[in-house]
């Protein structure tokens, strides 16, 4: 009996300690940043562009996606070390894949992270009126190769606004749009809306399939 | 005097080489097997089975994962009505399937002395066959890559860069599945009207189907706002090359065409519905090109995943794939209209029907051979398909809707909810109000575990090789239109030239409705170059978001509507999330390894 408690002490120990043996710590570490043009964070779809990490000197190499938040921010959890970061495109920005960011992550790291979109919406006002809401802005060309395709103006009951997530949207095709110079655009209000919006303008350029996004706007209905 | 024997003995045994050199007992000697043609016939049947497919070969979860179809089945694989296309969707890169047919090749030229020169010339077509279906396969999903038509043998010596082979053109790979099949097309001499191995026609089919693919994506690739391509040429292929494809795929499906062995699957009885569905069921049907042939012991369960819920035997399964609305509508009606569905009239009420059908009447035959519908005949059973009751609340003005459990009953004493459903948020039952009849079996034991179904699955027949011929002569010259008319009459019952002006819509409209759950729309949309503007990922949008279709009975007593049926339109709760697809979708991504083991590959764009 003795020695049937003795082993099934030992078998018991033997689980705790082994225990230690396939845990890994979690990374500890926080890379947050965000993603800038002309010191503004760029606007993009919610879930839609990412950044890619590296880190060389591990057996096992392979790319952290990072997505990039609406608003233009980015957080990863990650192990301290050297990383390198990559703008990919497929993003509303230039693809600039040889043209790497080092970064050294130590404790919680900051780094905005530069990028060439497209084309961007700025000067932004909103306005209500009778026919909804109407955005007056000006597109700007920031990379000289791309080709204008649109300009929209969502409108959204939630601050996730974009062309997947919208209550109402209005379009301005490139061949009314002229860079530099004022646009006007009015969206009518749905239905489904009477506190409050969110409105957004995204600009499209052929070269990606994102937008380059404006931050939402809170508009009170009333 | 023992000892002293033994020792013999054994000095006697050692001197014997034979004794070592024994034929082994378990396993098979390459002279043994590129020896002998049934040996061979085995390795082929097993490379025949491992012919790629992303949506195809009764594949019902791929299947529900473009717009013709949502998933309906159980609950925990609800991901894919909760799908974003990842960058790696649709990924395909199977070298070791190339090297065991390139091993054979070469096995079959350097072992196969008892073969006859006729046996080796049929075998060598057949296997370089499967290997250009196996690159075309890899070229439609990633694009150019490396064209490996040999054994790689590493010698040593710690330098691995004579096996790092670089990707190919995007045409060049094209070219050379077109120049393998013009090579092998007429070294088939033993499989002349087969339907299940390799012959000229079939190699003259992919040849259609290829060059066709290729012809496309030069033209519309560089019609994109912005060209999809790499400096290497990678991926994308030129647009002077476009004409050049065409024609080639036009000669080929002509050939084919003019080939009476092959004919439109067309008896002279029965409905034009019952006979577009047995088409997929009748093995003797000359329609058929190539198939994937299934017999008792190699069985699937497309019948068992899909079969309609009141009809199902198995205790589990049935009513997996819920084709959408947008796919019945694409169906045309027979007097040419378009076929959106006649469910509200212009001042937006309900338009009722005295019976559930007559909504789809008149439309494309194909739509009943592809689709049940509500009111549709199901193993000679009608079906039952009812969401629910349309009560008339007269102080509001409108219907209210009333749904209950599978096979309910209403205060009325009359059917509240068919047993066929559709019903929202259910599994195992549609939550379209459509179930899909194509390719599910008539006979109730093949929907059971284990014996399944052995119905085959069809990789070329000639419907779709009149539609490839009518694509390539349209876009070579604006012909084509006899092709799609003869296939509209033979197959869907419309009269004759029923098309007068062909479009570029109609040509794509007819691959939806003709080719539907065949494992051609993803790979349509792609390289027409406008899976972006159809899978939008706009929640509002209709491509993007499978809807169904609700029937309720009236309840208003007093009206002349009382006691028929209406139609709701539903965007059913399950599905998640709209088609969204981007740009870095038109060429999947590489995987990281193989990028990281051969340097010389060049990544794909947006990856």
């Amino acid at each position: 009996m003795k020695k049937r408690i003795f082993l099934a002490t030992v078998f018991v120990c033997s689980l705790c300690v082994s225990c230690e043996h396939d845990n890994f710590d979690a990374p500890d570490a926080v890379l947050s940043g965000r993603v800038i043009y002309n010191g503004n964070p760029v606007g993009v779809r919610s879930n839609g562009a990412q950044l890619e990490l590296w880190q060389d000197g591990f057996a096992l190499r392979t790319k952290i996606p990072v997505y990039i938040a609406w608003d233009g921010t980015f957080h990863a959890a990650v192990f301290e070390g050297e990383y390198k970061i990559v703008r990919l495109n497929g993003a509303p920005w230039e693809n600039q894949p040889g043209d790497t960011i080092k970064v050294t992550v130590k404790g919680n790291t900051a780094v905005d992270v530069p990028v060439t979109p497209y084309f961007v919406a700025s000067g932004v006002s909103y306005q209500k009126d009778a026919g909804g809401i109407t955005a007056t802005f000006t597109v700007q060309q920031a990379s000289a190769s791309a080709t204008l395709e649109s300009a929209t103006l969502y409108l959204s009951k939630s601050i996730i606004t974009d062309e997947q997530y919208n209550d109402a949207k209005e379009s301005v095709p490139a061949a009314s749009i002229t860079p530099g110079q004022t646009v006007t655009v009015t969206a009518a209000i749905p239905e489904s809306l009477t506190d409050y919006l969110f409105a957004r303008i995204g600009v499209k350029a052929a070269q990606s399939s994102e937008r380059c996004y404006t931050q939402p706007e809170k508009i009170q209905l009333r | 005097m023992p000892v002293a024997m033994l020792t013999a003995g054994l000095l006697a045994g050692c001197n014997e080489d034979e004794w070592l050199e024994r034929t082994p007992k378990d396993r098979l000697t390459d002279e043994q097997v590129w020896n002998d043609p049934n040996m061979i016939l085995g390795v082929l049947a097993n490379y025949y089975d491992r012919l790629p497919q992303l949506a195809g070969v009764f594949n019902t979860g791929a299947s529900a994962e473009f717009d013709d179809a949502m998933w309906s089945g159980h609950t925990d694989q609800n991901s894919h009505n909760d799908l974003a296309y990842g960058d790696s969707y649709g990924r395909y890169w199977d070298y070791d399937f190339l090297r065991d047919i390139n091993l054979s090749l070469e096995n079959i030229a350097q072992h196969g002395g008892n073969l006859t020169d006729e046996q080796k010339k049929q075998f060598n077509a057949e296997l370089r066959f499967i290997r250009a279906y196996v690159y075309f396969e890899l070229v439609k999903r990633m694009g150019g890559v490396p064209l490996v038509t040999t054994q790689l043998i590493y010698e040593g010596g710690g330098d691995p860069t004579p096996l790092q082979v670089p990707r190919a053109k995007e045409s060049d790979v094209y070219d050379f599945i077109y120049d393998e099949l013009e090579a092998i097309k007429d070294n088939f001499n033993a499989t002349e009207g087969s339907r299940t191995r390799a012959n000229k026609y079939a190699a003259l089919a992919l040849q259609s189907r290829a060059m066709l693919y290729a012809g496309s994506i030069a033209k519309y690739n560089a019609l994109m706002g912005a060209p999809i391509a790499t400096p290497g040429g990678e991926v994308g292929i030129p647009d002077s090359k476009a004409n050049d494809y065409y024609q080639k795929s036009l000669t080929a499906s002509q050939a084919i065409i003019a080939n009476t062995e092959y004919e439109l699957y067309n008896p002279s009885s029965g409905s034009k519905g019952d006979d577009y569905y047995k088409l997929f069921m009748d093995k003797s049907a000359k329609e058929i090109i190539f198939a994937k042939d299934f017999a008792t012991g190699k069985v699937h369960s497309f019948t068992y995943d899909n079969v309609v819920k009141s009809f199902r035997v198995d205790i589990e399964g049935s009513s997996m794939l819920a084709p959408s609305l947008s796919l019945v509508e694409s169906f045309d009606y027979l007097d040419g209209s378009s076929g959106a569905l006649k469910d509200k009239d212009t001042a937006g009420n309900y338009v009722a029907y005295e019976k559930p059908e007559e909504i789809f009447a008149g439309k494309d035959a194909r739509l009943y051979g592809t689709v049940v519908y509500a009111g549709s005949l199901f193993r000679g059973e009608p079906v039952d398909i009812q969401a629910g009751v349309a009560v008339w609340n007269e102080a509001e003005g409108k219907y209210s809707l009333h749904t209950g459990e599978l096979g309910s009953t209403y205060d009325d004493g009359k059917p509240l909810t068919g047993f066929d459903g559709p019903k929202n948020d259910y599994q195992y039952v549609s939550n379209t109000g459509f179930y899909i009849r194509k390719f599910v079996s008539e006979n109730p034991q093949d929907g059971v575990r284990p014996s399944l179904a052995s119905n085959w699955w069809p990789w070329f027949r000639l419907g779709e090789v009149y539609l490839n011929a009518a694509e390539a002569a349209f876009e070579l010259n604006g012909g084509g239109a006899n092709y799609v008319n003869e296939l509209r009459e033979k197959h869907g019952g419309f009269p004759a030239n029923s098309i007068a002006n062909l479009t570029v819509d109609v040509i794509r409209n007819e691959r939806r409705v003709e080719l539907a759950f065949e494992d051609h729309r993803y790979f349509d949309l792609k390289r027409w170059r406008i899976a972006d503007q159809v899978w939008n990922g706009q929640e509002a949008d209709p491509t993007a978001v499978v809807h169904g279709l609700y029937p309720y009975r009236v309840i208003r007593a007093g009206h002349a509507d009382d006691g028929k049926y209406i139609f709701d339109r539903v965007r059913p709760n399950r599905f998640r999330r709209a088609r969204y697809f981007r740009m870095a979708n038109y060429y999947s991504s590489i995987a990281t390894a193989v990028l990281t083991n051969n340097p010389k590959i060049v990544k794909n764009p947006f990856h």
